[in-house]
């Protein structure tokens, strides 16, 4: 709980002084995770569902959420790959579900993922598939995006970036 | 700009003394547990922390095992908050969030682990200052009440009532008026003895508005020490002769 009440203090924080002014000023604010993390991350801690999605009833509804996703093996080889040293938290060791690391971090995040799962219907969440190459990544991220800006699409821009 | 979710009332339940408001914390089930908690609310200078002292010296003369716990008290949280309202950066709604997780942080490791071994907690207030500063703030009422869920419901809860004018005449002999307790946040005006009475005034009122809501007992703090004491006492006394015997096997 108190964890969960910590993040959002932090939110409502940044809400107040980074998101809401530019939002105000006509900006596009770019946020890497919202409150769809808390709402995963606390529910595979325990936290009540419908507790969490009220307490973050004050936060702006996004005009474009996109979710990212990897099956669990993925992204616990991705984070063998660089070596990362699991944080306590990340790895969910809190919950005391496995004294090692990696085995807590796969438990804990197979029920992260669950919930992202659940999310994405009742959200309406853009899907991504990330396991595909960054370009590819990027592409569909830049396709959706300017769907929603109603901008053209310049991908003559991106194959031009990536080289 | 649209709000990501909606705040609907929690459905509506008659509270149950011990159990959770809402929805709770569902990875700790409290049912059952023995202790009791007895609240004392009132605004700045009523005499809470008198009482307490008090009555806690009454309850353990008697055996009884009691923790006392208070706003803004939690070890992780109090430096926070004291650095937070010093920067003045705070607004109504991160004031609010911060209040609620010191209080989780009580809840899970104080209050629950004493209501487990049977102890009475002493809560020098409880959630309802949270709702009344908020109140007074206008954050939405029925938002607060949804994060409060998380709290559970007193066995008994002593309101300490006064009116304005003696609270002020109190404070003021006391030891003065503060910037937060002054509402200053609030910009009611420069005059800070101003902005003391109108904010005390308007915190009262939410009080009043929540007796009923939350049952309250309420009790004169006008009066005498003493015979608040007394009040209180025959109060608790009663309440507890009347769980105890509820409380003893009906087999041996």
């Amino acid at each position: 709980m108190t964890f969960s009440l910590l993040h959002a203090t932090d939110f409502a924080d940044r809400l107040l002084y980074n998101i809401v002014p530019p939002l105000k000023a006509g900006m596009i604010v770019l946020a890497d995770r919202y409150a769809y993390t808390a709402f995963a991350r606390d529910a595979a801690r325990g936290v009540d569902r419908r507790w969490v999605r009220e307490l973050y009833s004050f936060a702006v509804k996004p005009d474009l959420a996109v979710y990212f996703k990897v099956p669990i093996e993925v992204s616990t080889d991705r984070l063998m790959a660089r070596r990362v040293k699991l944080k306590f938290y990340e790895a969910g060791l809190d919950m005391g579900w496995s004294a090692n690391a990696i085995e807590s971090f796969r438990i804990f995040q197979g029920k992260v993922l669950d919930e992202y799962d659940r999310l994405v219907e009742e959200f309406g969440l853009s899907v991504v598939n990330a396991v595909g190459s960054i370009t590819d990544q990027q592409r569909t991220f830049r396709k959706l995006v300017s769907q929603h800006l109603e901008i053209e699409e310049v991908d003559e821009q991106l194959d031009e970036q990536l080289a | 700009m649209n709000s990501l979710t909606n705040s609907s009332p929690d459905t509506e339940s008659t509270i149950r003394p011990g159990s959770y408001y809402g929805n709770g914390i569902p990875y700790l089930p409290i049912d059952g547990y023995p202790g009791k908690i007895i609240a004392i609310e009132g605004t700045d200078g009523v005499g809470r922390s008198t009482q307490i002292r008090l009555l806690r010296e009454w309850l353990e003369v008697q055996g009884y095992g009691v923790i006392e716990t208070g706003w803004t008290r939690s070890e992780l949280m109090q430096p926070t908050i004291e650095l937070a309202k010093a920067s003045n950066t705070l607004n109504k709604l991160t004031f609010v969030l911060l209040y609620a997780t010191d209080f989780a942080d009580r809840l899970e490791k104080e209050i629950i682990p004493a209501l487990k071994a049977g102890f009475i907690v002493l809560s020098d207030r409880y959630v309802y200052t949270a709702m009344a500063r908020a109140g007074v703030r206008s954050v939405d009422r029925t938002w607060m009440r949804n994060l409060y869920g998380f709290a559970i419901a007193p066995h008994l809860v002593f309101y300490l009532k006064i009116d304005e004018k003696t609270l002020i005449r109190r404070v003021l002999a006391a030891r003065g008026m503060d910037f937060w307790e002054s509402g200053m946040d609030m910009k009611l005006g420069d005059d800070i003895y101003e902005s003391f009475r109108a904010y005390q005034r308007s915190l009262l009122r939410e009080y009043t508005s929540m007796a009923d809501e939350f049952g309250f007992r309420v009790l004169d703090a006008k009066r005498k020490v003493e015979v608040i004491q007394d009040e209180l006492r025959r109060q608790i006394g009663a309440f507890l002769a009347e769980s105890d015997t509820s409380a003893q096997p009906t087999t041996s």
